[in-house]
């Protein structure tokens, strides 16, 4: 039962940190990145080949998670740019489409190139005892840095003037520029952040299960799940979403097994839309 | 494309906002659509392999022409395209194969199958107003557990090994040639019944709520019901072709309606041609259906060519290519000041 939970946790902070990725690019432009996913695997990749190559493993994850951040900074300042010229629903459809190309693309290179190739991060020692539970040290870590990562953008968004600025922009993009922020450095900067969190997700996710380089698409499913039960644009609220649906996860996995485990996760998400359109900590537009 | 072709778009395009047109008028578009494609097999009638991909290319017409009643005209997004025709197939095959009754009747009541299912995803997207993104999430959600349901019972679909169907064996959807010819017709009704809904009071309701839901809920237009009934309509269409395909292939699995063949492929196919618009179907499932056969011999680098053609295409034409041509010649060709309103480049 403890085990079930914890188990949940783990695997549910990898889910936030997916969310939180798709989350505030959505929030800023209204772009639903659906290439997050094969971001993730594309830093993984890049991860594996380096390591394949004969880099340090820590190395190797810099310049990963590096590399995904250009790759969104990069696809902010071409792609992007005729989608923020347009408004309302327009820029969301034009967003989506672009970004499913741009997925298309990711995968398509991935699969023509590096079929078979998988990240794995090997963390050697002992299972420590939590609550009696023996867990193993990579899900450990793998949390651990997810926290860490959580809290520094927290942090970031609440005491920092560029956060303030962010934040200013999600709430009202018109506002924000009359007060002198500039929304298209905000977005593009955040494009960027959100390309090194997937990175994050590649690292952490691959000290616990490999992540392989057709993973893109349930990946990008479950950024969306996450993001939207969370509320769009809202950091804590993918924190808490990602970890409900983890525990939800888990738990089905283990009492009811299956295929039953997807549809109760994918009910679970869909009747928390229903009952509550803005998401759990989403504000209501 | 012929001339007649070309002038019959621009006729649909500039088809005026009172939608006072003559039934001719309105329908000649379909004729010629109807004639092109009837005309097709006469050039690929003894490749197996090229009727193969235009009788597929028509199914995605038609899958894409429901969607855009669905989507197109109240805005709806249904991400559970691919989901709703696989209830179709399934359904049609269970009840055909294994009840053992008739094909055609199989086929109607896989089609209201659909339609119900549908339908109560637009009744819960419409009465809690969710908006765009949502209402896509939510029918996500509803695609992916339609899969999971689908390899999970493989006891009743045949999971992972997929499904053999005997019933459309003996009869007209064996034969190629005139397989294609079903697709069309069904491919020309639904081409109909979009217009039909079009002029219709459905038809109007769904052009104000699609202007302005506001206004057009202070008008007296009952949102929900309109909302709903495009659900259900387009659902039976997804249905409907969804089963027929089952029977005319003979074999359905996970993958012919999986979310990444069907939804996909029908969003762009739709959002390339003009959502909304009465051609913009046929136009998308005619260039992405030639795409697809182009890229077919790059094997590998499909996938990539196939994503570089999209983010091109859709940076070339931000409204799909329909419109695009109705405001060009809007501003070319209307000698007077009615089309004259400026095309916004970018919004």
């Amino acid at each position: 039962m403890t085990a079930v939970v914890l188990d949940g946790i783990v695997l549910g902070l990898q889910f936030a940190i997916l969310g939180v990725g798709l989350t505030l690019v959505y929030g800023l432009g209204g772009v639903v990145n659906l290439a997050h996913g094969q971001m993730v695997v594309f830093s993984a990749i890049v991860i594996a080949r380096l390591i394949d190559k004969g880099a340090s493993t820590l190395v190797a994850v810099a310049i990963g998670v590096v590399a995904v951040g250009v790759l969104g900074l990069l696809i902010d300042l071409t792609l992007m740019k005729p989608v923020y010229r347009q408004r309302g629903e327009s820029r969301v459809l034009l967003g989506l489409l672009l970004m499913l190309g741009v997925g298309f693309i990711i995968d398509g290179i991935l699969e023509w190139k590096y079929p078979i190739e998988a990240l794995t991060i090997r963390i050697s020692g002992d299972p420590i005892p939590i609550l009696g539970v023996n867990m193993r040290r990579g899900s450990l870590i793998a949390s651990g840095i997810i926290l860490m990562v959580g809290a520094v953008l927290v942090l970031f968004f609440r005491l920092t003037t560029f956060g303030r600025a962010t934040r200013s922009v999600i709430q009202d993009e018109e506002g924000a520029r009359l007060c002198g922020v500039n929304p298209a450095t905000v977005r593009t900067v955040v494009f960027g952040l959100s390309g090194v969190l997937a990175g994050v997700v590649a690292v952490t996710r691959a000290m616990s299960t490999p992540v392989v380089s057709t993973a893109g698409v349930d990946l990008t499913i479950f950024a969306l799940i996450v993001a939207v039960v969370g509320g769009l644009g809202s950091v804590s609220g993918s924190f808490m979403a990602g970890v409900l649906l983890g525990i939800v996860n888990t738990f089905s996995a283990f009492y009811i097994g299956s295929y039953v485990t997807t549809i109760v996760l994918l009910m679970a998400a869909a009747v928390t839309i229903v009952v509550r359109p803005s998401g759990l900590l989403g504000e209501k537009s | 494309m012929t001339a007649s072709a070309e002038s019959a778009m621009e006729e649909a395009v500039a088809e005026g906002p009172t939608g006072s047109a003559s039934a001719p008028r309105d329908f000649a578009p379909i004729a010629v659509v109807a004639v092109l494609l009837a005309l097709v097999p006469l050039n690929f009638h003894d490749s197996g392999s090229m009727m193969t991909v235009i009788i597929a290319g028509l199914l995605f017409l038609s899958y894409t022409i429901a969607f855009n009643v669905i989507f197109g005209s109240t805005g709806q997004l249904f991400l559970c395209t691919g989901a709703l025709a696989g209830i179709g197939g399934f359904a049609s095959a269970i009840l055909s194969d294994r009840v053992g009754i008739p094909m055609l009747l199989s086929i109607v009541v896989a089609g209201a199958f659909a339609a119900i299912v549908g339908g109560l995803l637009s009744w819960v997207a419409v009465s809690r107003s969710l908006d765009t993104i949502f209402t896509g999430i939510v029918t996500l959600a509803f695609s992916l557990s339609y899969q999971n349901f689908i390899l999970g019972r493989g006891d009743l679909t045949g999971g992972e090994d997929g499904l053999r169907i005997e019933a459309g064996g003996d009869t007209i959807l064996d034969s190629q040639v005139k397989a294609y010819y079903v697709f069309l017709a069904l491919a020309v009704v639904y081409l109909v019944l979009f217009k039909l809904l079009q002029r219709s009071h459905i038809g109007w309701a769904f052009r104000a709520l699609r202007d302005d839901e506001v206004a057009a809920e202070l008008a007296g237009v009952d949102v929900t019901r309109y909302r709903v009934y495009a659900g259900l309509i387009g659902s039976a269409m997804l249905g409907v072709a969804g089963a027929i395909f089952a029977h005319h292939r003979g074999f359905i699995g996970t993958s012919t309606y999986s979310f990444g063949k069907v939804d996909v492929r029908v969003l762009v196919m739709l959002a390339f041609g003009g959502i909304g618009t009465l051609l913009g179907p046929v136009l998308g499932a005619l260039v992405f259906t030639i795409l697809d056969e182009i890229l077919d011999s790059y094997a590998q680098l499909r996938e990539v060519l196939y994503g570089v053609v999209t983010v091109t295409l859709f940076l070339g034409f931000r409204r799909g290519v329909i419109p695009t041509l109705g405001s060009l010649r809007d501003k070319f060709v209307s000698p007077s000041g009615r089309g004259r309103r400026p095309t916004k480049p970018g919004g």
